[in-house]
């Protein structure tokens, strides 16, 4: 009887949680797949109807949809690859024992990071500007042209990749430094008495174990970058066009610019059903899903 | 051998030094355009980034605090994100606790499940919100909002606390029951104490969190005098263009650089806690 009891309390702490989960998640995210098999948006805003897979069929056969997935793979992975190479890079560095001044550099490296993020790119918005912006007059200095950042695609996302990356190492850099650190030293010194040279160290000792740090960051990095918001949408808010339009955006774009409900809806169910068909094979393949519970 | 030390030593301060200035550089450039006269951006140049002693002036920061809206603004942004926080604290609280040490069938259920809501994009739940919120009457409250914001830090939050709590022994609370204390005392008693640093952790990510918004606030927030600071500097950025650029840089200087500041005064505690959370604010 006693253990009844505590059974029943022991639901009403859980209770605030799947509370919001039912009313906050899983009853948006129900209504958003609804709306994505009606004709709900600004030319049938009182009287809509369900009308199947007609608008998946609009979207899956138009070219823009195609185009912006593809967007969002090269946004994702462009990002990611330079990010953890140079937080890893960075991690590195600052994990040599032998450096002078560690803290002070770290600290200095986490300033992206700390400053508010919307703020940051505002400011770097302004920086870029094709005419005025402070990193075309610094490329003068060294005698080059000044590029047009936002109307020339393939400089538009050497533009969002670089801001991403500037914004996001300080993450990786800190990670990366915090796993290095918790190697054991003794594992070095005993490969260096049986005369192993650096490279051999770190291909034998650090990669191994630093392989989960990285999938596990990879992961998170990858879910992360994949439907990271802001980047975009303040720096050419997906333009020149679509061009560099990620389905995120274009989805937010599409209910609270244009009020096409319906399309909206479609972008956002193939986003999260994609990213959750990738996620899942990249965890299993890692073992992190076990970590989580 | 020693050669090469000095090499690889000389190498490694070039990139941080490097590394370190292009890291720097903008929240640096944004302070010193907030204090010169510099009435647009074109004229900022590489030399007007060089301060000089004379051309400092504050004129900025008093158009900011006395010819915009910056403390209702500002108060606005505090009154969501301080709810925002308070929520997520007790919310994550309980049902953390309640995950990492009651028995209750379908626990494993529901930790995937939260873990795979962090996937969906934003855009799957605020379009619906929007359009509950509008038939709630919640568009333009603060209610709306701080619902909207702390469903998210709440529920990843949960997650956080139970990873922390798990590491907490249970002998702790069983020798508190033993000795007379309900089970919700020993969680308040006992378990809240020791979980201090990850519900520190949790309430400035739920702060940060709703301070920065725009996405949500755009679309939740209509009439003017609720806005707040991003909405403002949205505003001040883009919309107005008139707004005077070093205006513009003490916005941001007087909205980022308090919270850039606590940041880096707790970073090795914070840099800690999101190494065990795997994931990026």
């Amino acid at each position: 009887m006693a253990y009844k009891k505590t059974n029943f309390f022991n639901y009403l702490y859980i209770l605030p949680v799947v509370i919001l989960v039912a009313f906050l998640y899983l009853y948006p995210i129900a209504y958003t797949v609804y709306i994505s098999f009606t004709n709900f948006n600004l030319y049938h805003f009182f009287e809509y109807q369900w009308v199947g897979l007609s608008n998946y069929i609009t979207v899956l056969t138009g070219g823009t949809f195609w185009q912006v997935l593809a967007n969002t793979a090269i946004w994702t992975v462009g990002s990611l690859a330079p990010m953890i190479a140079v937080g890893f890079l960075l991690a590195l560095i600052l994990n040599q024992k032998d450096l002078k001044g560690r803290t002070v550099f770290f600290t200095l490296l986490l300033v992206p990071w700390a400053f508010p993020a919307f703020i940051s790119l505002i400011v770097w918005q302004g920086m870029w500007n094709w005419k005025y912006g402070i990193v075309n007059k610094v490329l003068a200095m060294f005698g080059i042209r000044p590029i047009d950042w936002f109307d020339i695609v393939p400089m538009a996302w050497v533009m969002l990749i670089l801001t991403n990356l500037w914004l996001s190492f300080p993450y990786y850099t800190s990670v990366f430094l915090s796993a290095l650190q918790s190697i054991p030293e003794e594992l070095y010194s005993i490969a260096e008495i049986d005369g192993a040279s650096r490279l051999a160290r770190f291909r034998y000792i650090t990669l191994p174990l630093m392989r989960r740090t990285i999938a596990f960051v990879a992961i998170g990095g990858f879910t992360f970058t994949w439907n990271n918001f802001y980047p975009i949408y303040i720096l050419t808010g997906g333009g020149p066009g679509n061009a560099t339009n990620i389905l995120v955006v274009y989805a937010y774009q599409a209910a609270f610019n244009n009020s096409l409900y319906n399309f909206a809806a479609v972008y956002s169910v193939i986003d999260a059903v994609i990213l959750i068909a990738m996620a899942v094979i990249m965890l299993k393949y890692s073992g992190v899903l076990e970590a989580i519970t | 051998m020693k050669v090469w030390d000095v090499l690889r030593l000389g190498i490694s301060y070039v990139i941080l030094a490097v590394s370190a200035v292009i890291a720097v550089f903008p929240i640096y450039y944004i302070v010193i355009t907030s204090l010169s006269d510099i009435p647009t951006i074109a004229s900022i140049s590489v030399n007007s980034l060089i301060p000089q002693p004379r051309g400092l002036s504050l004129e900025a920061y008093k158009g900011i605090l006395f010819e915009n809206p910056f403390f209702l603004w500002l108060r606005n942004s505090l009154i969501l994100a301080g709810s925002t926080v308070a929520v997520t604290i007790l919310l994550a609280f309980l049902s953390g606790v309640a995950l990492s040490r009651l028995n209750v069938p379908g626990k494993r259920a529901l930790m995937v499940t939260v873990y795979v809501l962090t996937f969906f994009p934003m855009t799957v739940t605020v379009l619906p919100l929007y359009l509950m919120f509008a038939t709630l009457h919640l568009i333009n409250t603060y209610y709306g909002l701080i619902l909207a914001y702390s469903s998210g830090t709440s529920i990843y939050g949960a997650y956080l606390v139970k990873l922390f709590v798990d590491s907490i022994p249970r002998e702790y609370e069983e020798a508190a029951m033993i000795d007379g204390l309900s089970r919700f005392g020993a969680f308040m008693r006992i378990l809240l104490p020791l979980s201090k640093p990850v519900l520190a952790f949790l309430g400035l990510l739920a702060f940060m969190g709703a301070y920065t918004d725009y996405a949500m606030a755009n679309v939740f927030i209509t009439s003017s005098n609720m806005w707040t600071l991003t909405l403002g500097m949205w505003y001040l950025s883009f919309i107005n263009r008139s707004t005077l650029y070093n205006v513009f840089a003490a916005f941001a200087v007087l909205m980022g650089i308090p919270i850039m500041a606590v940041f880096l005064a707790f970073q090795r505690y914070l840099t800690r806690m999101y190494t065990m959370s795997g994931v990026k604010g």
